[in-house]
């Protein structure tokens, strides 16, 4: 991956140079702030990432929601934790902070006939805290205001003024499902700004923990699907196949969820070719039993009926709302963060994409079934020979125009912006630090999570009450990825 | 009043009472069971009852004497309707009579009380729930109706005892009537008792609730009820599923000991449903009740043939 480019704008010209990257195909990955100013994080056409930094003396920037649609939830959240004005959005509407009246966060509910249903926070499953405020008519939703950030822990905020790498461990908690995607972005960041490059062995477990995350996220997910229509068959069956697969990530790595199993620069993790080997072969037991599993879904026409044609992404919405992961490529967005990935092991990596997406629940649930084929392949590819401990190695060799462009425009080296990002299991996770020194100034998580909510809210509109869960289901996004 | 009809009538009230709560828990093991689960065991509803009725009540604010009453009158009339529903063509009258259409009348009650407790307790889950269970309702009981209607008129009587005894013995089987009516009956006993593929009994998605929707305010002791009320609801419609829509001897001792095995046998198949059949969507519910009724206008349309 090519190191960051750190640009400072003034916030008058901030605003023309973001439309012009757009304009040359560029793509909004994040915005955030700190307590001088804000950063967009963009990535060109060719791939580099670039960091449009502005400061925001009195506290006001120039809205971008125009611009790049899903940089919605970036700036309320920027406004409620920052407290930055943003010139332009309007109503900039309260999303972290929830000590509001219900008018000003969300829709206000007119005419005669449409009611509001409450759902949440505390819900009858077992499941994270959100409180979902649908307008309804019947049973059909006219609008869907999710509020989410219950338990918002201020672990950006607690991991300033850390070592690198002991900020990892406040990064790794913000969630335990995508543990890995989130810590090996932010490794990815610190080795982006350190100038390190992973050596092959590293590259190689790194690419073994993520894809095995994807595996259980991905069975996790078809599970949940079953269980949002009443298949507890289904539920019961993958739900079986996840604890396998856990207990796999147990083996290699000592936890279930591979907590700390990431570092910055190195590995310590090493498993031997016998145990390699046993992994391997119950992998491909469990590869057997969720193909056949997954016949019995196809072939149940009562399953099947339920998930075509509800909850549908057009492919226009989806780029507009920038959606990422298996939901993106559902819609027909052929992204995934791994083709482009130089960091992992991903030589020859194809995007899997179905024949027809149609953004329908349907979609998001084969998509997963292409991706999870996809990364078995992957996995039992990587798993041959011993795994040892590795390390990063210090980038050689003259630096690269871009990399000169990043020194040139920042004028020292302190302060400098390292960017990773990752495709883990729900959609592209980016992480982007600022480090004094060795020292953390700001560490920024968007995981794929926080960029989908905006369009699951919407995606729901014109569908029915009682479908929400199953909708909901088919993104499976975390809250506690988005309350970090 | 003689001694077999006591035992008759004894094994209808303590059937109808005691073991009803059993056939939930048969049908929860099997599905378990059927769905690569443990289980945990057929007397679960017993423990859970159990459990209900040793905690306390609650009082939500702002309700009236409707909440309160709602799970007492549902419960009094399953009471009454197991009452009525004879388990054998010689049951004797506790009083109530053994009409079809009181107990039509009886089941309308009852789920209108606990719909009158939604609105009163003004909770948006309990609301969408009531409010589903009465559209559908509407669609359930023309069916329901018409199915009894189609047996009555072969029986000349709204007694079902008369009902049972008429359509004993296998010479009925040849004409394709009682077979239209069993299968337009079962869509109405699914949509019923709750099960898959109109209800989900085991959800915890407050959304996508029917029959659960209005529970969600109650607890302790009327929520026993309640749990009880959806056992007695299994009992009276296997029964008659049993004793008037299935074949069945014309003999009371046959008549007896068939109980028990056709009964464990509908368990099965409502389990074997459950596992494979998943939820339909909510609009789709209408349309299974309709096909429902037009089997048992179909079966109206046979029997005027053979009358």
């Amino acid at each position: 991956m090519t190191s960051t480019r750190l640009i400072q704008l003034s916030s008058s010209s901030y605003r023309d140079y973001l439309r012009t990257c757009l304009e040359d195909g560029g793509k909004f990955l994040g915005l955030y702030a700190c307590r001088t100013g804000i950063t967009c994080l963009v990535e060109g056409g060719s791939g580099s990432i670039s960091a449009l930094s502005c400061d925001t003396p009195d506290k006001k920037a120039p809205s971008i929601v125009d611009l790049a649609f899903n940089a919605n939830w970036d700036e309320r959240e920027a406004h409620d934790l920052y407290g930055i004005e943003f010139d332009g959005h309007q109503p900039l509407r309260p999303l972290v902070n929830h000590d509001s009246k219900l008018d000003t966060w969300t829709v206000r509910l007119e005419g005669e006939e449409p009611y509001q249903v409450a759902v949440g926070p505390i819900h009858a499953g077992i499941i994270e805290s959100g409180h979902f405020r649908f307008h309804v008519v019947g049973d059909r939703i006219l609008h869907l205001d999710p509020r989410l950030f219950y338990k918002h822990r201020g672990l950006e905020m607690a991991a300033e003024s850390k070592h690198f790498k002991e900020a990892i461990s406040y990064v790794g908690r913000a969630c335990m499902a995508c543990s890995v995607s989130n810590t090996l972005s932010y490794a990815l960041a610190c080795e982006d700004i350190l100038g390190l490059q992973a050596t092959n062995e590293l590259s190689r477990t790194r690419t073994l923990l993520l894809e095995l995350e994807r595996i259980w996220n991905h069975l996790n997910d078809i599970g949940a699907v079953c269980a949002g229509v009443g298949m507890a068959a289904g539920n019961a069956i993958f739900g079986y196949l996840v604890e396998q697969v856990r207990r796999i990530c147990e083996q290699v790595t000592g936890h279930r969820f591979m907590a700390r199993s990431i570092q910055v620069g190195k590995s310590e993790i090493e498993v031997d070719g016998s145990t390699v080997e046993q992994v391997r072969t119950k992998l491909g037991e469990i590869r057997k039993l969720f193909e056949s599993s997954w016949r019995d879904l196809v072939f149940n026409s009562t399953f099947q009926d339920r998930l075509t044609g509800v909850g549908i992404i057009s492919q226009e919405n989806a780029k507009l709302y920038g959606v990422v992961g298996p939901a993106g490529r559902a819609s027909g967005l052929s992204r995934d963060n791994r083709s482009r990935d130089k960091s992992l092991l991903y030589r020859d990596f194809e995007v899997s994409m179905l024949k027809d997406p149609s953004g329908d629940v349907k979609s998001r649930f084969d998509q997963r079934e292409l991706e999870l084929n996809q990364a078995f392949d992957i996995v039992s590819a990587l798993l041959e020979g011993d795994i040892a401990s590795a390390t990063c190695e210090v980038r050689r060799g003259p630096r690269t125009p871009d990399e000169q462009d990043c020194i040139d425009s920042d004028n020292s080296d302190t302060g400098r912006i390292g960017v990773g990002l990752v495709e883990g299991p729900r959609g592209s996770t980016l992480c982007a630090v600022e480090l004094d020194g060795q020292i953390i100034k700001r560490v920024h998580l968007r995981s794929a999570s926080f960029n989908n909510w905006q369009a699951l809210a919407k995606c729901t509109i014109g569908n029915l009450l009682p479908d929400f869960p199953l909708i909901n289901k088919s993104f499976e996004l975390c809250y506690a990825c988005v309350d970090r | 009043m003689n001694m077999s009809s006591y035992l008759l009538g004894l094994i209808q009230v303590f059937g109808g009472i005691i073991l009803s709560p059993i056939l939930v828990g048969v049908i929860q093991q099997l599905k378990a069971v059927m769905q690569g689960r443990r289980g945990p065991g057929i007397f679960q509803p017993y423990r859970e009852l159990k459990r209900l009725w040793g905690k306390g009540l609650v009082n939500v604010a702002g309700t009236t004497i409707i909440y309160k009453l709602a799970p007492v009158i549902s419960s009094s009339v399953l009471v009454i309707a197991i009452c009525i529903v004879p388990i054998s063509s010689r049951s004797p009258n506790f009083g109530f009579g053994h009409d079809a259409l009181v107990l039509v009348g009886l089941l309308a009650l009852g789920r209108f009380s606990i719909a009158a407790s939604s609105w009163d307790t003004q909770n948006g889950f309990g609301l969408m729930g009531a409010s589903r269970d009465i559209a559908i309702s509407v669609f359930a009981e023309s069916c329901l109706v018409i199915s009894l209607a189609v047996v009555m008129l072969s029986a000349r009587s709204s007694d079902l005892r008369t009902m049972i005894s008429v359509t004993a013995g296998p010479e009925r089987w040849i004409s394709p009537v009682l077979p239209l009516v069993l299968i337009s009956f079962t869509v109405v006993a699914i949509t019923e008792i709750g099960r898959q593929p109109v209800d989900n009994p085991d959800t915890h998605l407050e959304l996508t609730m029917i029959h659960e929707g209005p529970l969600l305010e109650y607890a302790g002791r009327d929520l026993a009820l309640l749990q009880w009320n959806m056992a007695a609801r299994h009992w009276i419609f296997l029964v008659l599923i049993c004793q008037i829509f299935l074949p069945h001897g014309s003999s009371t001792l046959v008549q007896l000991i068939a109980l028990p095995i056709v009964i464990l046998a509908l368990c099965v198949v409502a389990a074997a449903i459950e596992t494979v059949v998943v939820k339909m969507r909510v609009l789709e519910v209408p349309r299974l009740l309709s096909v429902g009724t037009v089997t048992a206008m179909m079966a109206l349309l046979a029997l005027k043939a053979t009358l």
